[in-house]
């Protein structure tokens, strides 16, 4: 394929992408006023529902039926024993329901989130919040976009200017939470404006796209979180960075993102490191 | 009989209706800030003229009423509560999350006699949500009835609090291991979105079933009081007493189940009161 070729292939993939996201977000907004079948995953925080299921398999059966060749990494076909490798071959990242604690509680901050990565390269993010009925969108080198208006992100440079957002993770353990408490305290003693917690991840990131965050950090996220937001970011202006200061790991559980390198660096100095097992178990394609 | 205060309350939701424009606009342009109590307690410049026009608004209709309200309080006046039907007035709730732009800012109106809270108008001017509560008759959210969470197990449940503005490491110490302590009971999640009075609506929805600050003024709970109450829940001290308006404390819950149990974790922290008689400023 030429590179203009798969540039309108590309295009193709993500316009049925905005297509699916919205249609899985209205069986989002049917499905939160019925009764919810929850179960837990790794720990008594990590929530799924039927919906989580029946929204991961409508998006997958769409795409497969409309590109056969193509991969999928799905949060919940990845807790049923899919392997979570990225390989070369255009592959669709996917988080059906993002924020599945706020759904299970009616919390109306939930979305779903489509990424999709071709040689390893994360190429368009979509990004639909169920409730708001906001579109978030972003293609390589096209810019982001928020229901058709521009984003830009915060260019702000000092931390002591800073709104932080952040989510907990699933890990509860007394440890876990010391580490996790001395992180948000660190920052807090910048002294930051603040730091929000809101459910769910990928909304805390397009909060950064729009620019009414500065920055995002966390442990305990996976690939399909960060796969879509990475790429309406940077294409906002943002960066997107490993909690090391290095290049974003997609599979490495861990993400600081920030309107300006600055506050990147500066919230990277910070962290203390909380470990997640990889989403490709150690299977490392860097 | 006629509801003697159903006119004040008309008048809240319009006001604060209009208020939530005037934030709306304010955002599209540039905000000057200024600074409060600390580098990270801001006021701005929208927070003092939407206090102004709810006042000029209110004191044109009820001449004869009082008024608490965030930034004449900031100002040198009194924070007392009479008998006298009073306004207890946070224009802006929220503002670090208005000069960022995120998403979640009110305008919240209480209105209390005799010193009781008679009802409260919380509008989410960004989420374009109205909360209303009247004593006795129900909580609402843009005109749909709202009820708290069934829930009474503590480990099903979300809890919202905040981190606040109190950068004093004693404070920032009690205020994270009460967190780290509710976290490890555990439950579902702590949850913050910037404002005391959209997280009471938030309980009040039954989208999270408790929350809980130290170090919240009176004018950012009054009207959040009421729409908990009304909404079947409960609302009281953090340790687990009656609820007191110019205490600085609050708790709010789904019920009394959940409340005592977060009530065992909270690590609470001095706070002078609201009321207290004003100190020579420095």
């Amino acid at each position: 394929m030429t590179s203009m070729e798969s540039d309108k292939c590309w295009q193709e993939c993500m316009d049925v992408a905005v297509q699916i996201a919205r249609s899985a977000g209205q069986v989002v907004r049917e499905a939160v006023k019925q009764e919810k079948r929850v179960s837990t995953k790794s720990t008594p925080a990590d929530l799924v529902t039927e919906a989580d299921h029946q929204v991961e398999e409508l998006i997958i059966s769409t795409l497969r039926e409309r590109f056969p060749s193509h991969r999928f990494i799905g949060e919940e076909s990845s807790a049923a024993g899919e392997k979570c490798i990225l390989t070369d071959s255009p592959t669709w990242i996917i988080d059906p329901i993002d924020g599945t604690c706020n759904f299970v509680h009616s919390f109306p901050m939930v979305a779903v989130s489509i990424g999709f990565a071709v040689k390893k390269e994360l190429e368009f993010g979509v990004i639909y919040h169920c409730f708001e009925e906001t579109l978030y969108t972003a293609r390589k080198g096209q810019g982001a976009f928020c229901n058709g208006l521009r984003l830009q992100v915060s260019k702000e440079k000092d931390v002591s200017k800073a709104l932080i957002l952040t989510e907990i993770g699933a890990k509860r353990d007394p440890k876990t939470l010391k580490i996790f408490s001395g992180n948000i305290e660190k920052l807090l003693s910048a002294p930051a404006h603040g730091v929000r917690i809101i459910g769910s991840s990928t909304l805390a990131l397009c909060q950064v796209a729009t620019g009414a965050a500065d920055a995002y950090y966390q442990y305990g996220l996976h690939c399909w979180d960060i796969a879509a937001a990475a790429v309406i970011i940077r294409e906002a202006g943002g960066v997107v960075i490993d909690t090391s200061g290095g290049p974003l790991d997609l599979m490495s559980r861990r993400v600081v993102a920030a309107g300006s390198q600055e506050i990147a660096s500066y919230i990277v100095q910070q962290l203390q490191p909380i470990s997640y097992e990889r989403d490709d178990n150690g299977h490392s394609t860097q | 009989m006629a509801d003697p205060w159903q006119g004040a309350m008309d008048h809240a939701v319009a006001v604060a209706r209009k208020a939530g424009e005037i934030i709306r606009d304010a955002l599209q342009n540039d905000m000057k800030i200024m600074c409060k109590s600390s580098s990270v307690d801001l006021v701005t410049k929208t927070d003092q003229q939407v206090e102004q026009f709810i006042f000029d608004s209110v004191r044109e209709k009820f001449p004869t009423h009082s008024f608490i309200g965030e930034e004449s309080v900031a100002a040198g006046q009194p924070c007392t509560l009479t008998d006298n039907p009073t306004w207890i007035i946070d224009p802006v709730d929220g503002t670090t999350n208005f000069v960022h732009g995120f998403p979640f800012v009110a305008v919240s109106i209480g209105f209390a006699v005799k010193k009781e809270l008679e009802f409260g108008v919380v509008y989410s001017s960004l989420e374009d949500k109205m909360y209303t509560g009247r004593r006795g008759k129900g909580a609402y959210c843009n005109g749909l009835p709202l009820q708290v969470s069934d829930q009474t197990d503590i480990s099903q449940c979300i809890v919202n609090s905040e981190m606040g503005s109190n950068r004093d490491p004693e404070v920032v110490d009690r205020i994270f291991s009460t967190m780290r302590k509710i976290l490890c009971i555990p439950v579902h999640g702590l949850r913050g979105v910037g404002t005391a009075a959209v997280n009471m609506g938030l309980v009040a929805s039954g989208a999270v079933e408790a929350y809980f600050e130290i170090g919240i003024h009176c004018w950012d709970i009054a009207a959040g009081a009421v729409i908990v109450t009304e909404a079947g829940g409960v609302v009281m001290d953090v340790d687990g007493g009656p609820f007191d308006l110019m205490s600085r404390r609050v708790l709010a819950a789904n019920n009394k189940t959940i409340a005592t149990r977060i009530v065992k974790e909270i690590d609470a922290f001095p706070a002078e009161r609201d009321d207290a008689p004003k100190q020579e400023k420095q």
